[in-house]
């Protein structure tokens, strides 16, 4: 479910990147400012993605030069603490308390085992983090609520679940623009996360919206139900990219760019041939047989 | 009004065909045929007529007396004819009610090719991409000569990405062939001066 939404690396200048690393290192200390060491754990590159996109304005950040426990030697430059990337942290923290009670609830044994030792761990931070933002964890619990509810029902639709997700996250949000573009993005990764397990879920026997919609029975899917898939994913990564130009420029423009126009993309053409997150390729196959 | 120059996104001394260009980069983004079905075209619409007047403005500053006409495309989607009753189903989705929309058209016993149109139509301004392609293409196959149904199926069956001019596409493998060979030992002549 997480770690869908990145950069396309190659594509972006050395400075954005090295902006984007000082925003991802400035997430973490921010969620270990706010909420503890533990819930450093919870790092991942959607909610930097969030932060991001939360910003507002082109005055540039601050930086600062802070020590990391994963690479004690060199000290690395960070995001100082800022609203956007404070609001990020504690829905991020919400979010993956609540995911955490889903699988609690319906999982195999090790992973609500796994799932009840994880939660306890986040409830302090979890607390803290409700506390202050009463009406996102309030639409949180809803809407997973309601997705569970889907899923136990066997939902025959991609559209419908998706919606659900999509609007929990769109939730995240305050104006219209960024809400579209929050609504296409989790449509995105609902339907891309549903993809990607689509092998487990058959094995499983879990509920998965692709295999109730088009009646699959065997991984990988047929070239048709790909297309189909490949279809949807690539229409609402298009709205993503006509909303996103209705955004006013801010600082953190170019990234949020490569992310939607390349990292998106990218993301959504691997997965569809079960080439995400896979081992890393030597130069030749990564960029040299792409057409340019 | 604000400055047409930083409208347009080019600096007051640029030349008239850089002005020409960035017009029309603009004018391709922003164009109502790219939020055809967004909820937000209200607001591209806004930043389309921007544009416009900034450019209308800064060749009238530029020369004298010419006066610069461009067609202001306007969003057909929802002005097409409609003669079977479905007009208010329509006036309800231009302006963006959809639940009262879809509640009028599921009181309908015998649905027609328009009927899944419009269906479509509420879905696709959901974000409902997967059931609005079922739609339109129903719509298409009831009805295969209507051109607003099959615009409309055109635009959910595309396999590409409209705004995307990137250099990455999907992956593809190919074997090295001695063309490859050559070029790359020429290179490493060239930079290496090992061979």
């Amino acid at each position: 479910m997480f770690g869908y939404v990145r950069p396309l690396i190659p594509e972006l200048k050395v400075r954005e990147l090295e902006r984007f690393r000082a925003m991802y290192c400035g997430m973490c200390h921010e969620l270990r400012r706010s909420y503890g060491p533990e819930a450093r754990l919870i790092l991942n590159y959607d909610f930097v993605f969030l932060a991001m996109l939360l910003s507002d304005g082109t005055a540039p950040n601050e930086y600062e030069l802070r020590r990391c426990p994963v690479s004690p030697v060199k000290k690395r430059c960070v995001c100082k603490t800022c609203g956007s990337l404070t609001k990020s942290a504690g829905y991020s923290v919400i979010l993956t308390y609540r995911k955490l009670c889903d699988t609690e609830k319906d999982g195999g044994f090790f992973e609500r085992l796994g799932a009840a030792a994880a939660k306890a761990g986040l409830h302090g931070a979890y607390k803290k983090a409700a506390s202050q933002w009463p009406e996102f964890d309030a639409g949180v619990t809803r809407g997973l609520g309601r997705l569970d509810a889907l899923e136990k029902s066997g939902e025959a639709s991609i559209d419908r679940p998706a919606d659900t997700f999509a609007g929990l996250l769109s939730s995240a949000c305050d104006d219209r623009v960024r809400r579209e573009l929050m609504y296409h993005l989790g449509r995105v990764i609902y339907v891309a996360d549903a993809w990607d397990d689509l092998e487990e879920d058959l094995k499983t026997g879990s509920y998965n919206p692709i295999v109730r919609r088009f009646g699959v029975t065997e991984a990988p899917a047929s070239d048709e139900v790909r297309e189909a898939v490949g279809r949807t994913l690539r229409l609402s990564a298009s709205a993503m990219m006509a909303d996103f130009e209705l955004l006013p420029k801010t600082y953190w423009e170019p990234i949020l760019r490569n992310i939607i126009f390349e990292g998106i993309p990218d993301m959504i053409e691997k997965i569809l041939i079960g080439e995400w997150n896979t081992a890393e390729k030597p130069l030749k196959e990564r960029y040299d047989e792409r057409p340019v | 009004m604000n400055d047409p120059y930083s409208v347009l996104g080019v600096s007051p001394d640029a030349s008239d065909a850089d002005i020409k260009k960035a017009y029309r980069e603009l004018a391709r983004k922003y164009h109502p045929d790219n939020y055809a079905g967004n909820p937000l075209a209200d607001l591209a619409e806004e930043k389309m007529k921007a544009i416009n007047e900034a450019y209308d403005e800064v060749t009238k500053m530029r020369s004298s007396g010419q006066s610069y006409t461009q067609s202001r495309g306007a969003s057909q989607d929802y002005r097409q004819d409609s003669s079977t009753g479905y007009a208010a189903v329509r006036a309800a989705i231009s302006r963006g009610d959809l639940d009262t929309a879809e509640s009028m058209l599921r009181g309908v016993s015998s649905p027609g090719a328009e009927w899944h149109y419009l269906m479509g139509l509420i879905a696709y301004k959901r974000g409902w991409f997967d059931e609005a392609s079922r739609y339109f293409t129903t719509a298409t196959s009831i009805d295969p000569y209507n051109e607003e149904y099959r615009r409309a199926c055109d635009a959910v069956v595309r396999t590409d990405y409209p705004y995307r001019t990137s250099t990455y596409g999907t992956p593809v493998r190919s074997e090295p062939d001695f063309c490859d060979i050559c070029t790359r030992l020429m290179c490493i002549n060239l930079m290496c001066r090992c061979i």
